[in-house]
């Protein structure tokens, strides 16, 4: 029986940027990987209790916050220029 | 497409009615075992997959995995994974460890199964201390690291330096075995490292043995910032990443860098 997590989805310039806070442990290692430096920390509360993080409008959608994510708590989904 | 249908892209094998898993915020263990995961997901082995993860932090592992899975008495995952190996040479068997259990307690477990050339695979998460405990200096431990036992640093003059594991097992280790250390901070090459090491496991040729550098932010009492500058500038100092062994024939069927 698959599980679901509760997203929050951003749209942003370039991609959909989605967190699920009830993953999210707030360790901050997306934060310093972001090579646009683009992710700061959100009021949505994760599931310690501690912040979680949100995007703003310079991500360029390269999923290395995705990537290196320990809790997976992270998906981004490009947006395909036509 | 952005609605509420999206769900976190985790690797097949993951079970995700145990997430958010027991790993502190920022550990690397999970970050190791999502390349696990994604290389038992590439490779399509995760019905004859047998875990088994040992006492330390990698013991919050025993329900990390839709595998089988033991866990294990300290240090002994090595001798166990090899005991299934022989009893049924179909599965594919993985020891899980941490530098504690490799290193100090397991070494002679993991030495001795490098020098028979048993056909399981060993992943050991080497975090620079005993993590679970409350951070004691382990074998891995820095010099001039401060940890709760070493309050003014490891001081090599009366404990020496770091334990160079990997040469230890491929200098012992036969023709078919595969060495090699990855670390968090490069995923892709931990991976393919990873996969390597099953695929050497599958093709019978030996003992395979992963190293990989992780991360305790919890213990190092450090942000993530100083995570990663240690991770990635601090320990390579004395871990280098790479491949110290390969099996004399070569694999080539997996790219070097994912």
């Amino acid at each position: 029986m698959p599980l679901e997590f509760k997203p929050k989805t951003q749209e942003l310039d370039s991609s959909f940027f989605t967190i699920f806070p009830g993953l999210c442990k707030g360790c901050g290692l997306c934060i310093e990987k972001c090579p646009k430096k683009c992710i700061v920390w959100s009021n949505t509360l994760g599931v310690y209790g501690t912040p979680s993080v949100e995007a703003d409008d310079d991500c360029i959608g390269c999923g290395i916050c995705q990537n290196i994510c320990p809790d997976c708590a992270i998906n981004i989904e490009k947006k395909v220029k036509h | 497409m952005g609605n509420s249908s999206v769900q976190p892209v985790m690797p097949r094998s993951w079970r995700v009615d145990t997430k958010p898993h027991k790993f502190c915020p920022g550990c690397g263990h999970p970050l190791i075992l999502k390349c696990l995961g994604q290389a038992i997901d590439e490779l399509g082995i995760q019905d004859r997959v047998v875990f088994g993860c040992d006492i330390g932090c990698s013991l919050l592992s025993w329900d990390f995995f839709d595998l089988d899975t033991v866990q294990t008495h300290h240090g002994r995952t090595t001798p166990v994974m090899t005991g299934i190996k022989r009893a049924r040479p179909g599965l594919i068997c993985i020891a899980y460890m941490g530098d504690g259990g490799g290193y100090s307690i397991g070494v002679q477990h993991l030495v001795s199964a490098a020098a028979r050339g048993e056909k399981i695979t060993a992943v050991l998460a080497n975090n620079t201390q005993y993590a679970m405990t409350g951070g004691q200096m382990a074998p891995t431990t820095l010099p001039g690291q401060k940890t709760e036992t070493t309050p003014y640093g490891r001081d090599p003059e009366t404990t020496g330096f770091p334990l160079p594991g990997q040469d230890m097992v491929s200098s012992v280790a036969g023709e078919g075995a595969y060495v090699a250390r990855g670390s968090i901070a490069n995923p892709r090459q931990l991976k393919s490292f990873l996969k390597k090491a099953l695929e050497n496991q599958m093709s019978e040729k030996g003992f395979s043995f992963i190293e990989a550098l992780s991360a305790c932010p919890t213990n190092w009492r450090t942000n993530a910032s100083e995570t990663w500058d240690f991770v990635e500038r601090k320990m390579p100092a004395y871990f280098k990443a790479g491949e110290i062994k390969v099996p004399a024939g070569g694999q080539g069927e997996v790219q070097k860098d994912g």
